[in-house]
C-alpha cells in the first residue's frame, strides 16, 4: 500500500493542508501544537469513522463543532486520499473523498466518492458515490475496460446518512473496490503505546498476531512470534541484545493459572526478571522490535516521538528499522523532536510544521533548496533543523 | 534580499545579539538577519567551512562571533579566518569577544568581583 498524497480541510488546525508525493518513510517535525497530533488524528479519525460511524468518531473528539476549524463551521470537514491499492488484483491509484458536515444539529456523511482517472484527460471513473446516505456502487471493477455505459451500477441506500458507504458496502464481496479500501484503512495503525500497558499478566486465550496501539498484548504477540516465527523471534532478541546492556534474551512463559508474562533474562543472573522490573527503555525496545519486525506489516504505521526513553545513539538503527519496514510494504510516519534521529533521515524524508494565523502549513524538505544543497555537501538534517533551516519550524 | 548571517557557538549570543541588533542596525534600509547557532566552539570550527560554502543568497554577508576564553585571541582569530578564506567567502568578517560575550552585558568583571567584594566571576579568578 501506498498513501501518495491527502489533502485536509477544516479538521482543527488544518484548514488547508494538503500533502504531496508522500514518501514511504515520513518524518513530521514541528514545534509543540503546530499540528503534527492532529494530523495523526486524521488517521486514527478515519478508522474510527470505519469501525463505528461518522457521529461516533466527531464524539469521541468533542463533537463537530470542536473539530471543525475555527471560523470555517459552516463548511464541511473533507479528507481527501490517494492511494496505490490492488482493486480485483490490480493495483490502481484511487481517490477517496469524505466531506462531513453539520445538518439540522446532526453530522452527516455530505459526499463520499471513490474515484480512479483512466487517462490524464479521460473523465474520472467512479467506483462508488454517496451522498446523505443513499448513492451507488459499481460490481465489476474487474472489466476494467468496460465503456461506462457498460458498468453495473448498483443504487444503494445506507442505515443512516453517519455510516461511511466504504462500511456499509465494503462488507459485500461484490463492491471490491470499496472493500479493499475498508480492508486498508482498518489495518492502519496509529501507535498509542504506554510502556505500563504493555507490563504485566495477560490473559493468554487466542492467538495474537499484531502489536495493539497501546502495546497491551506485547507478551501475547512475543508467544505468538515465538512459536510461529521463531527466525524472527531470534532476531529481534538478537539486537535486544546489541542494544541494551546486559539483556541476554527475553522469555514469554505461561503462568499454571493461565496467564502469560514476559521474563527478561540479564546475563548476570540466574533466574529472568519479570517484565515490571525491567526498565521503561527495555519495555519500549522490545515493543518497537515486535512492532517493526511484524511479518505481515501495516499498510500505514504512525508513531509519535518513538525518540521518547530510548538512549540517543540508537537512533540511526530505529531510522534503519523504519525505513526497512517501509521496503517491506508497510508505509511509516513518524514525528520527532530528536535531532540524533533526524540526522539518521535523508532529506526527502523529512516535513516540518508550520503555524502562523492558528492554522497549519506544511513544508517539505526536499523543496527547499539551502537544505537540499548543505545535504549534498554531507550536512545532517539534525543539524540544519538545529540551526534553524527549518524556516518556521523552531519556536521564535 | 540583503542578509547579516551571524555564526554564533551557543544561544546566548542569539539571545544577546537579538536584543543589541535593533539598536545597531540601520532602520531605512531593511536588512534581514539569520543567527546559525552550534553546540559550542568546536562545534562551530567543524561546521563553518560548509556552511559558508553552501549558502545559496549571494547578498548575505557573514559574521563569525566567538568568545575568547582561555586561548590565545590571536590564534583563535587566525584559524578561522584561514576557514572563511578556504570556504571562499575571505569577506567574512571574524570577531572574538575577549573575553567572553558576556563581558557586554556586565562590563569589566573583575571591577564587578572589586566593587561587590565577591569572587568566582571573573575567568581568571576561576582558575
Amino acid at each position: 500500500m501506498a498513501l501518495k498524497s491527502i489533502t485536509i480541510r477544516n479538521f482543527r488546525a488544518l484548514q488547508h493542508v494538503e500533502l504531496k508525493d508522500i514518501p514511504s518513510f515520513m518524518v513530521l517535525v514541528g514545534a509543540n501544537g503546530t499540528g503534527k497530533s492532529t494530523l495523526f488524528d486524521v488517521f486514527g479519525f478515519l478508522r474510527d469513522a470505519l469501525t463505528g460511524n461518522v457521529r461516533q468518531a466527531l464524539d469521541a473528539r468533542g463533537r463537530f463543532p470542536e473539530v471543525v476549524t475555527r471560523g470555517h463551521e459552516n463548511e464541511p470537514i473533507l479528507v481527501e486520499l490517494q492511494v496505490r491499492m490492488p482493486i480485483a488484483e490490480v493495483s490502481r491509484l484511487v481517490t477517496y473523498h469524505l466531506e462531513i458536515g453539520l445538518e439540522v444539529g446532526r453530522p452527516v456523511v455530505v459526499r463520499e466518492f471513490l474515484r480512479y482517472k483512466r487517462g490524464r484527460y479521460g473523465a474520472p471513473y467512479y467506483f462508488l458515490d454517496f451522498n446523505r446516505g443513499s448513492g451507488f456502487a459499481i460490481t465489476n471493477e474487474e472489466d476494467f475496460r468496460t465503456p461506462d455505459e457498460k458498468l453495473n451500477r448498483e443504487e444503494q441506500v445506507l442505515e443512516s446518512a453517519d455510516i461511511l458507504a466504504i462500511k456499509g458496502l465494503g462488507q459485500f464481496q461484490r463492491f471490491k473496490a470499496a472493500s479493499a479500501l475498508r480492508q486498508l484503512l482498518e489495518n492502519w495503525h496509529v501507535s498509542d503505546f504506554h510502556i505500563s500497558a504493555a507490563r504485566g499478566r495477560k490473559e493468554a486465550t487466542g492467538v495474537m498476531e499484531h502489536l495493539s496501539e497501546t502495546g497491551e498484548n506485547l507478551p501475547r504477540v512475543a508467544q505468538y512470534l515465538y512459536e510461529s516465527h521463531r527466525v524472527v523471534f531470534d532476531e529481534i532478541l538478537n539486537r535486544m541484545r546489541q542494544r541494551v546492556p546486559g539483556i541476554s534474551g527475553v522469555e514469554p512463559e505461561l503462568t499454571q493459572d493461565g496467564y502469560l508474562i514476559l521474563r527478561f533474562r540479564d546475563g548476570t543472573f540466574k533466574t529472568p526478571f519479570l517484565d515490571r522490573y525491567v526498565s521503561d527503555g527495555t519495555i519500549k525496545m522490545f515493543a518497537y522490535l515486535v512492532l517493526l519486525h511484524d511479518p505481515k506489516p501495516h499498510p500505514l504505521l504512525c508513531i509519535e516521538e518513538p525518540e521518547n526513553q530510548l538512549y540517543p545513539t540508537l537512533m540511526s538503527e530505529l531510522a534503519e528499522e523504519f525505513r526497512d519496514y517501509s521496503h517491506r510494504g508497510g508505509q511509516v510516519m513518524v514525528s520527532t523532536h530528536s535531532p540524533d534521529l533526524l540526522n539518521a533521515i535523508r532529506v526527502e524524508e523529512v516535513y516540518w510544521l508550520v503555524k502562523s494565523d492558528g492554522v497549519t502549513h506544511i513544508r517539505r524538505a526536499a523543496d527547499d533548496e539551502q537544505i537540499k544543497r548543505y545535504m549534498d555537501q554531507g550536512d545532517k538534517m539534525g543539524h540544519l533543523w538545529k540551526q534553524g533551516f527549518f524556516t518556521g519550524a523552531n519556536p521564535a | 534580499m540583503r542578509e547579516l548571517v551571524f555564526f554564533l557557538e551557543e544561544e546566548s549570543a542569539k539571545a544577546l545579539l537579538t536584543g543589541l541588533l535593533p539598536r545597531l542596525l540601520p532602520t531605512d534600509r531593511p536588512i534581514e538577519t539569520r543567527f546559525i547557532v552550534f553546540e559550542g566552539k568546536q562545534d562551530l570550527d567543524r561546521q563553518i567551512e560548509r556552511k559558508l560554502r553552501g549558502y545559496l543568497n549571494r547578498r548575505a554577508s557573514f559574521i563569525v562571533l566567538r568568545d575568547q576564553d582561555r586561548a590565545d585571541c590571536r590564534k583563535v582569530k587566525r584559524a578561522l579566518v584561514a576557514r572563511c578564506i578556504e570556504a571562499g567567502r575571505p569577506d567574512t568578517v571574524v570577531r572574538i569577544a575577549c573575553r567572553e560575550l558576556e563581558a557586554f552585558y556586565l562590563g569589566d568583571l573583575r571591577a564587578v568581583e572589586l566593587g561587590l567584594r565577591v569572587g568566582g566571576l571573573h575567568w581568571s579568578s576561576i582558575s
